[in-house]
């Protein structure tokens, strides 16, 4: 029983820490957030570099073959950098790739995903915002050509820096996974504007769009259940950044009690203000040590959905806690533009419901258990 | 990561396991007992003592040398799990001496400390009690006055403690008092070891607002104690103090009681009837129970990350606030949920016809202070956690 990272982790934290004060400090997520380039080129190709996007894709396919439990590694870190990229977008869409295609497919893709060149994502979401298989509609049907692709999807993560979608249809019964590469004819890709700008999401619409039958990944109608579980590690390293997010928006509040003086003395030697950051340090401990067992627990356990679950609601309640005191607790300034910490409070609005709500994740957790 | 056990540790349990189906006395009094229940299963507890004492299992951890098991955390670990899962009680009797006196006595005890005090406390035949704090000196533990003088071989204690648990049933004191009142407040504390039959002490049980009594006022009339009763240097108290509280809260992993509440909570939610429907069916309450589960969970996860790190031989310290704060959190949201869960049923006394669960989920509504104020107050978790954890200024 060990439940810590390995010497290898820890050097590649201390890698992504470096690169990332260095490449993507806030000023530079604040100007990559209001450019209009759906994403910065310069970073990916620096990050593929690193090898970051290559870094859960087997070895045979170009990749570097690490676990889930490594991405989060890196995630916490991205988070804490409020990282603006399509990163774990594009790991999510891999980690798809690796479960349910096949080998034509796994090699037609993963190399270019895994050397940054292709950059994928799920399209699953619509507009219902409902996360079971009930939920996606987008139709999928036999066509001369292959199959047709036509519906909308919603909040495509990244969508407008995508090379390629990982569509969810309705094909019969059941919900199939195509492959389809951004430019083919019949997409249109309108940008959604989110109140946090860091992170980028995408309104896909499939209008009679024709695909190849060898496109879709496992068998017809029998995705869901293994998509699901790909989603479920997706959801584990987007609360891995609400972690790292919540952990800066803590040391930016407590460096400011710490310099802040009213009444004669730092603000942080005021109970009011002190016991609000231990709090929020509880929060981001207790969500840490369950969104690192999630990401072990995707990778190890046939059914991973309780821990995923308790990973993202606590991610979400400690990411809004401390996005919400990290601005009170600078006063007046933290209301202001200038003031980072708007730029946590953000993050935590807008991922609190991204890949399921609190309320939603505890509501499965009780179902896992038939509750 | 790596949350398998090897093949040793997996034998360790499966001797464990088959240990408890012959052993486990099951008495089955968890949750909401009052000490008068407790007193009546004495004996069969005694019993089961014994039994674990014999494979080296109270002690687990302690060195082989004094009495103990010799056991590495793991093996520990797995034994409270087991143990936890059986609903077993307690790994041993003697409880304020396993969990901080015992290990207080094995790094600062001479060595006849050791021989006269360990045994009984792994046989359960002594029990202690902990003398800290005193009416003027709560969470400022360390402003205490109770003050012991040296007359030859002898201190002559005088002074008062407060809120000593257990007094009126335990043997022995671990006692903090002043032995120099002119140094700064830290350095002039002194540990001693006192028989609490000694001429002069006299115990007044306190009512709690459950009507128990578990603790007392303890006051010191010219006590007189034998200076080999010193456990470490004198003005060494403090110390000595802080490693056994650091002990009492490395118990970190330990949740079973939190995780026998949620689920006796969800069974409850199951039966009663709320608003015309099974409470289970209620979203509010079926979002409470999740996110107490949740917590629950972090703190277990949280426990095994601080073990990982003991493991590596790193040091654990403030950090265990962490858990403690949840803790504190957990036993109060239970009280209040219970009874929430049981409507107007919930307003009914333990002792009353058609109380729920023979009125345990009320016991527990009355008992929480105990949890979230002994040991130290939330407000004073928060503030190690603020000033040692992030670096904040001092009060
Ligand atoms: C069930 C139970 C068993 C106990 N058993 C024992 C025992 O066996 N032996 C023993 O020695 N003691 C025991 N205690 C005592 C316990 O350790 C103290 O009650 C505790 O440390 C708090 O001290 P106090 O009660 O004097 O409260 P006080 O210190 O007077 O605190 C009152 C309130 O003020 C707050 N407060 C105090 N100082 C600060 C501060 N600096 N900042 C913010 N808030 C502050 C506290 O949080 C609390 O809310 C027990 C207590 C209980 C409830």
């Amino acid at each position: 029983m060990e439940f810590g990272f390995s010497a290898d982790q820890e050097q590649l934290r201390a890698q992504v820490r470096r690169f990332l004060d260095a490449e993507c400090p806030l000023e530079r997520v604040r100007t990559i957030m209001t450019s209009r380039e759906p994403h910065d080129t310069g970073l990916w190709k620096k990050m593929a570099e690193l090898g970051w996007q290559a870094l859960v894709i087997p070895q045979q396919y170009g990749g570097l073959g690490l676990a889930w439990e490594d991405l989060v590694v890196l995630a916490e870190q991205a988070g804490m950098s409020l990282l603006p990229s399509p990163l774990l977008a594009d790991a999510a869409a891999a980690r798809a790739l690796c479960a349910m295609g096949s080998e034509e497919q796994k090699e037609r893709w993963l190399p270019s995903i895994a050397s940054g060149e292709t950059i994928a994502t799920l399209a699953v979401l619509e507009e219902s915002d409902d996360l079971s298989e009930n939920g996606v509609t987008l139709e999928a049907a036999s066509s001369p050509g292959g199959v047709t692709l036509g519906g909308r999807k919603m909040f495509v993560p990244w969508g407008q820096a995508a090379d390629l979608f990982l569509v969810a249809a309705r094909e019969g019964a059941g919900v199939s996974l195509f492959a389809v590469p951004a430019g083919s004819a019949g997409i249109t890709v309108t940008p959604l504007k989110l109140v946090d700008a860091t992170i980028r999401a995408a309104e896909v619409v499939f209008d009679g769009v024709v695909v190849q039958d060898s496109s879709r990944l496992g068998e017809k109608g029998r995705a869901w259940p293994a998509l699901s579980r790909v989603l479920d590690a997706a959801t584990v390293t987007l609360a891995a950044e609400m972690v790292g997010a919540a952990d800066a928006a803590l040391r930016l509040a407590t460096e400011y009690a710490k310099v802040r003086k009213q009444f004669g003395q730092p603000i942080g030697r005021f109970q009011g203000v002190k016991h609000r950051l231990a709090e929020i340090l509880v929060d981001v401990e207790s969500s840490r040590s369950l969104v690192y067992y999630a990401s072990w627990a995707v990778d190890h356990l046939e059914d991973a959905r309780a821990q995923v679950s308790m990973a993202k609601a606590y991610a979400s309640i400690a990411l809004d806690r401390a996005g919400e005191d990290g601005i009170q607790i600078h006063g007046a300034v933290g209301f202001t533009w200038e003031c980072n910490a708007h730029l946590y409070y953000k993050r935590g609005r807008v991922c609190r419901s991204i890949d399921g709500t609190p309320e939603y994740h505890h509501e499965r957790l009780l179902a896992c258990q038939g509750l | 990561m790596d949350f398998s056990f090897s093949e040793r540790e997996e034998a360790f349990r499966r001797e464990v396991r088959e240990f408890l189906a012959a052993s486990n006395p099951n008495t089955g009094a968890e949750g909401g007992e009052d000490i008068e229940s407790a007193m009546d299963r004495l004996p069969k507890l005694l019993a089961w003592n014994q039994a674990l004492h014999e494979k080296g299992w109270v002690g687990f951890s302690w060195p082989k040398d004094v009495g103990g098991g010799g056991g590495g955390l793991i093996e520990q670990m797995i034994l409270k799990q087991e143990c936890g899962s059986a609903r077993a009680p307690m790994l041993g009797l003697s409880y304020m001496g396993l969990a901080w006196v015992g290990p207080g006595i094995v790094k600062y005890g001479s060595d006849e400390q050791k021989k006269r005090f360990i045994p009984p406390i792994l046989k359960a035949e002594e029990h202690w009690c902990t003398g800290y704090s005193e009416p003027g000196s709560g969470s400022d533990l360390a402003s205490l006055q109770c003050k012991a003088v040296r007359d030859g071989d002898h201190y002559v204690i005088t002074g008062q403690k407060i809120w000593t648990s257990l007094a009126m049933w335990a043997q022995w004191m671990i006692l903090l008092v002043r032995t120099d009142s002119s140094s700064t407040k830290h350095h002039g504390i002194t540990c001693v070891l006192v028989p609490m039959n000694s001429p002069g002490i006299e115990v007044k049980p306190i009512r709690t607002m459950n009507g128990e009594t578990p603790f007392a006022e303890v006051f010191f009339n010219d006590v007189r104690v034998p200076v080999a009763n010193r456990l470490g240097a004198e003005g060494q108290g403090w110390e000595v103090t802080k490693h056994a509280l650091a002990n009492e809260r490395s118990s970190i992993a330990e949740v079973t009681a939190m995780v026998h509440a949620l689920e006796d909570l969800k069974g409850l939610a199951a039966r009663c009837s709320r608003g015309g429907r099974r409470a289970i069916e209620d979203p509010f309450v079926r979002q409470r129970l999740a996110r107490m589960e949740t917590m629950i969970e972090a703190m277990r996860l949280t426990g095994l990350r601080f073990l990982t790190r003991q493991l590596r031989g790193e040091e654990v310290g403030a950090e265990t606030s962490v858990n403690k704060l949840l803790r504190a959190e957990l036993e109060v949201e239970i009280g209040r949920l219970s009874l929430e869960i049981e409507g107007r049923y919930g307003g009914l006394a333990k002792g009353s016809a058609a109380v729920v669960d023979g009125g345990r989920w009320q016991h527990q509504m009355l008992s929480w202070p105990a949890y979230v104020i002994g040991g130290g107050t939330p407000n004073i978790q928060k503030n190690v956690i603020a000033e040692r954890l992030l670096g904040l200024p001092h009060d």
